[in-house]
């Protein structure tokens, strides 16, 4: 059996009967990590998990079936694992050390998963290239002289790369989504409160979700089964059942009703991802989708709009990281006032710092009122406009990303180009609805693009059934 | 539309609220950025949200938990990760004479 080859549910399956062990699936994996260190995409390789395979297996010879029983599973770097690091890319956390499983890891081992190893990214989960990790850009599976987009972008590499079935990543603005487009596999930003944030280091705790990047529309599915749910320990999450998923695949889009966007049919001409988006489009109504002009009148402002609400809870959340209580402290710090002030200076890096200054100058007397109250009370008239939209159709479909992964480097010294990477993911932030984007289409240099499907909360199952479709006449 | 400027003493404002220090130059080059940057979020300055209200949370919050005393996490774990403890506790240096 090629166990490069099988999906997440085939792995699953042939671990639970016996026809693979979960040893050597997980050493297969490790040796694949191993071999493709120079990708960067992840930062530590955990040296326990051939011997919590091992245990695995014994497990599973007593009878245990739990959905991921033996699968070994990547965690991007700012999700606790009891007992490791958890550096969120960052030189300020580089020795922090878990305490506590957060909720998606507890479920995953529940489940019997294999934690293998923790994906580099955009330090804090700020940025859309991996370019701002403190400890190197990870670079695209399909070429190395581009990036793999970010923040999640380690994750997305390494399942594009082969170094594990599934990993989790975040996502606040797209940060899930815009590394799958780039690296050519799913991802799934699930509706606000569906996954537990618990245990996940907080960046921009109103919007932002953990998810996972799969190789299969059909594998993604399967492994938010085991992630949604409500917790005691998150007061968003949503104590609601959850869905099978699976079943909600149905392989047929007829009679949906799918939305196209007014507001980007400007923006979309002329950009790499034009054919693809308006392939997307054609391929749904020749199959039977029903193609419906929708409005959001203030699409526009989803960016800025975020722009206010994501650095003014990172300047919030960030202010914990004060050189008392977590893991760096500067050298040079000679009373109170200097151990705040310097170990944030040299432990943040500069993007960090930028966000950082932004959120106070938002939340600051005098602009609270002109720019965070009204992004605020702007984001509800964009749910409101979304509500509308939703009316009409089932879904929204997007491109993921104007283009394809761009040169690493590219754009250096150009942040608003770079926040501009996420025009078209954001949305789905600011709004709380589930988001997935699926491989479809090429652009000028050959490389993946990804389609973005997008539906009201909590329909996951809408979006998997039009990706698995888009997924499977993409592979034909 | 009023555009917002930007000057080196706002920008050293802003340095102070965030506990972070630059030298000279850093500062001097933060401040076309941050124009730049500002000009995006002047946008949702100058927008119409007609009577939109105001909402902390995107979503309603689930029902809250019964507020029960359930054990925590042990001090000495929760030292772990600190740079400098002393008999369970936090250690800075002394701030008052």
């Amino acid at each position: 059996m090629d166990i490069g080859k099988l999906s997440l549910i085939e792995l699953s399956t042939a671990i639970r009967e016996r026809k693979l062990s979960s040893y050597e699936v997980t050493k297969y994996y490790i040796d694949k990590c191993h071999e493709k260190a120079e990708l960067n995409a992840l930062l530590e390789i955990f040296d326990d998990a051939l011997d919590k395979a091992k245990e695995m297996d014994e497990k599973i010879d007593k009878g245990f079936k739990g959905k991921l029983a033996g699968v070994p599973v990547i965690i991007k770097d700012n999700i606790l694992y009891k007992g490791k690091i958890a550096s969120c890319s960052s030189k300020f956390l580089e020795n922090y050390v878990a305490q506590y499983n957060a909720d998606v890891v507890t479920k995953m081992l529940e489940q019997g998963a294999v934690i293998i190893a923790r994906a580099n990214m955009d330090e804090f989960a700020m940025g859309s290239s991996t370019e701002n990790s403190a400890f190197g850009v990870t670079k695209n599976a399909l070429d190395p002289t581009r990036v793999p987009g970010g923040s999640s972008g380690g994750s997305a590499c390494a399942v594009a790369a082969g170094l594990a079935p599934v990993a989790l990543g975040t996502d606040t603005g797209g940060s899930i989504r815009q590394p799958a487009s780039y690296n050519g596999v799913v991802g799934i930003k699930p509706t606000y409160g569906r996954v537990s944030r618990f245990g996940v280091v907080a960046f921009a705790s109103s919007i932002e979700q953990v998810g996972p990047i799969t190789k299969t529309v059909r594998d993604n599915a399967y492994m938010l089964e085991v992630l949604a749910g409500g917790s005691e320990h998150d007061e968003t999450s949503l104590k609601l059942p959850v869905n099978d998923y699976l079943s909600e695949i149905t392989g047929s889009v007829k009679g949906l009703r799918v939305g196209v966007l007014k507001e980007i049919e400007e923006a979309v001409r002329g950009l790499d991802c034009e054919n693809s988006y308006r392939g997307a489009i054609e391929l749904l109504k020749k199959n039977g989708g029903e193609i419906v002009e929708v409005s959001i009148p203030d699409f526009k402002l989803t960016l800025p709009c975020y722009y206010i609400i994501a650095p003014a809870e990172a300047t919030s959340n960030l202010g914990r990281f004060d050189g008392v209580k977590y893991s760096r402290r500067s050298k040079d710090a000679k009373d109170i006032d200097e151990i705040y002030v310097k170990s944030r200076s040299e432990g943040f890096g500069r993007e960090v710092k930028r966000r950082i200054m932004l959120g106070n100058f938002v939340l600051s007397s005098g602009y609270f009122d002109a720019y965070y109250n009204k992004a605020k009370k702007l984001q509800q008239k964009l749910i409101a406009e979304a509500k509308e939209a939703f009316k009409v159709c089932d879904v929204l479909l997007l491109p993921t990303t104007a283009g394809e992964a761009f040169k690493i480097g590219a754009k250096d010294g150009d942040p608003v180009s770079m926040y501009k990477e996420d025009l078209f993911t954001i949305m789905a932030n600011v709004l709380g609805v589930p988001a997935i984007s699926v491989p479809y289409g090429k652009g000028k240099a050959g490389m993946p693009l990804g389609i973005q499907l997008i539906a009201d909360s909590l329909k996951e199952g809408l979006i998997y059934n039009v990706a698995d479709f888009i997924e499977k006449q993409e592979v034909k | 539309m009023t555009k917002t400027k930007i000057t080196i003493e706002e920008v050293k404002r802003l340095a102070g609220l965030s506990a972070l220090e630059f030298s000279d130059e850093e500062l001097a080059a933060f401040i076309p950025e941050f124009e730049q940057i500002v000009e995006l979020v002047d946008e949702v300055k100058n927008c119409d949200i007609g009577d939109a209200q105001l909402a902390y949370t995107s979503h309603k919050l689930s029902d809250c938990r019964e507020d029960q005393a359930k054990p925590s996490l042990p001090q000495e774990e929760i030292l772990l990760n600190s740079p400098k403890t002393k008999k369970g506790s936090f250690c800075v240096p002394k701030m008052l004479d």
